[in-house]
């Protein structure tokens, strides 16, 4: 089978992450405008940029830090329950997650300050589906083999369903500011207009069956869990009575209509030696106040029963015949169920970049033009490009159940003006094979990108833990032209 | 990058597989708890029946049990330590009140063994309309010795107890 059908299946199958929406290959890539997204105080070179509308940034994650698509339906005779049971139900962990990243430029442009050449300004807006579900462990065991047999006396950790997933519209404007030749600092400001947003997270209790103290049984129910949705409702109701009316309503959310939110994005750039520079960035700091379309589910609670009891003599004049029901309203009292429409507030993933560069190798001397920018002032020679540079990235980012990490170390090759390659070896807990490739191709004004990651797995994608692909097309001017 | 994206493969892979995936799990969970002192036994002079109560029972009718249950098995468990010999049935009643099955059980005066049982539904046990169909449990506790002898034990009492494990077919 050929690679489309195993991918789209991944991507299906929900397929856990691998660096957690880590761009390592693109990052500090500053021959690429779309860098500034991931730092906004990259070091810029350009004159001005402008994406091609919808083409200036696509980017695609999946990945699975449990099974693999191979794991489950390669067609290797082995009864499919047994491969469920012993590497699905027996074989993940309740760290293990299933997640989705998807990412598209609607448009993104940027120029330099003609009256303060050191200040690059950048603005956009792009699509951001984004989707994480926790494997839940205990709840399915529980689904799988049910309270009953050796699982009597097991406690089920309700707290196992933990998951978060949102689309939203993202409008930004950023400014890159290089302060002298040694330190460029950036910052962005976002505007978010969610589509839809869901989240399960922070739920905790147990689920318990025991030998009963009176009875043979004994189910005990400790549970605080909640679902809150914002614009799912609207969404599934349009889908089902007139789904031609979905672009509509996805258009206006897209365009400030939905859930708004604020959020910020900073980052540095230093040399420490003219060949060594370190970098940071800091994404996504916002939220969401979501207020619109919300539904939430709510259920909170404990409960004990050892089923219907009958005390002699205590309960002779008992005449009810209702006995069975009045133990369910009973539960049903103690655990109550509830929807709300309260709003809330959902916090952005935040992400966090750091690394260090040497560079080395003969410098460019390609740029005749003082630019006023990154590159310097020295007529015909531009001191900042090596043909070279190594070095290391880390990489963090806040998920539900902590902080997820990555660590990458990199080389770079520059192929003058025109051609940029950049390979990554990242490691995290998941992987140790992760190698990927960027390429920047510059053919006069028009800038093409490409990068994708785990490149060992393409022999078999269905294999594959993991899977990347980001591309794009911008315009890139260095003067005045 | 295009070279690889356009000639990686993968192995032969066989989505049809979810067809044959069965999730069947246990459930287990008490159903009914019966306790009485030898004091209330001996009280009961007017018939031996010294308890008997019919109730709605509707969990095993519910759809998702008609639609789901493969097998199961009920528990029974009885425990004497009174002085008499009792019997103890267990009705199952269809919603127009007819007796779908019984369950009887002779219980010796103390010293008694526990009485255990475990009864079977499904392939090998019996039908499993029997659970299907129950709306109503019928259950009824008969004196077979004297209303005035007091057994040696400390807080003699009788105690019934009973659970059901159900196997079910999720997918």
């Amino acid at each position: 089978m050929r690679f489309g059908a195993s991918f789209v299946f991944s991507m299906c199958f929900g397929i856990g992450i691998l660096g957690a929406q880590n761009k390592q290959i693109l990052y500090d890539f500053y021959e690429i405008p779309q860098s500034l997204m991931i730092n906004p105080g990259v070091k810029t070179t350009e004159k001005w940029h402008a994406g091609i509308p919808a083409l200036s940034g696509f980017y695609l994650q999946a990945g699975s830090s449990g099974v693999t698509v191979n794991d489950l339906f390669a067609n290797d005779g082995i009864d499919f329950t047994t491969k469920i049971r012993e590497r699905v139900i027996d074989g993940m962990r309740k760290r293990d997650d299933f997640s989705f990243n998807n990412k598209i430029e609607v448009f993104n442009g940027g120029f330099r300050n003609p009256n303060r050449p050191d200040d690059y300004y950048s603005f956009g807006m792009y699509e951001e589906l984004d989707v994480i579900v926790y494997w839940p462990r205990d709840l399915a065991i529980l689904a799988f083999e049910g309270n009953g047999g050796d699982n009597i006396g097991r406690s089920f950790d309700l707290g196992d369903l933990s998951l978060r997933g949102e689309m939203v519209s993202v409008f930004h404007f950023g400014i890159n500011r290089k302060l002298n030749n040694t330190l460029t600092v950036g910052a962005r400001a976002k505007i978010y207009s969610g589509i839809f947003q869901f989240q399960s997270i922070g739920n905790r209790g147990t689920f318990t069956t025991t030998l009963g103290q009176d009875n043979i049984y004994r189910t005990s129910l400790d549970v605080d869990m909640q679902l809150q949705t914002a614009g799912v409702d609207e969404i599934t109701d349009v889908l089902e009575e007139d789904s031609s009316s979905i672009t509509n309503l996805l258009r206006r959310r897209i365009l400030f209509g939905g859930n708004l939110g604020l959020g910020l994005d900073a980052g540095f750039t230093y040399k420490l030696t003219p060949q060594t520079t370190i970098t940071g960035s800091i994404l996504d700091m916002g939220f969401i106040y979501n207020s619109k379309d919300i539904l939430n589910y709510k259920v909170s609670g404990s409960a004990t029963n050892e089923g219907l009891t009958v005390f002699l003599p205590e309960d002779i004049n008992d005449l009810d015949n209702d006995l069975w029901q009045d133990l369910v309203d009973e539960i049903e009292e103690a655990i109550p169920y509830e929807e709300n429409e309260s709003g809330y507030i959902s916090f952005r993933p935040v992400k966090l970049y750091g690394s260090i560069r040497y560079d080395y190798g003969q410098a460019e001397s390609t740029y005749n033009r003082d630019c006023g920018c990154a590159v310097t002032g020295e007529e015909g020679k531009n001191n900042d490009m090596y043909r070279n540079s190594v070095g290391g990235q880390l990489f963090m980012m806040k998920r539900p159940r902590g902080i997820q990490a990555a660590l990458t170390g990199f080389y770079q090759k520059r192929l003058g003006r025109t051609l940029a390659l950049k390979t990554t070896y990242t490691v995290d807990k998941y992987s140790l094979s992760n190698i990927g490739l960027g390429l920047n191709l510059q053919a006069g004004p028009v800038n093409f990108y490409i990068m994708g990651d785990n490149l060992l797995a393409y022999r078999n994608v269905a294999d594959s833990h993991y899977a990347s692909l980001q591309f794009g097309f911008n315009i890139i001017s260095w003067n005045d032209n | 990058m295009v070279v690889l994206f356009t000639y990686s493969c993968a192995e032969e892979q066989d989505f049809n597989q979810v067809d044959d995936l069965n999730v069947t799990p246990t459930v287990a969970s008490s159903l009914f708890y019966l306790e009485s002192t030898e004091e209330f036994i001996n009280l009961a002079t007017a018939t031996p029946i010294f308890y008997s109560h019919t109730f709605n029972f509707d969990p095993f009718s519910e759809q998702f049990v008609a639609d789901n249950l493969l097998e199961g098995a009920l528990l029974y468990e009885i425990e004497n330590t009174t002085s008499k010999p009792l019997t103890f049935s267990i009705e199952y009643l269809d919603e127009g009140g007819n007796v779908l099955d019984v369950e009887v059980f002779d219980v010796e005066p103390e010293p008694a063994p526990l009485l255990t049982l475990r009864v079977a539904y499904g392939p090998g046990g019996k039908n499993l309309d029997i659970l299907r169909n129950t709306s109503s449990l019928r259950v009824t506790a008969q004196n077979l010795g004297d209303n005035s002898s007091t057994s040696a034990a400390s807080e003699p009492k009788v105690i019934l107890r009973s659970a059901a494990e159900f196997r079910f077919e999720l997918l």
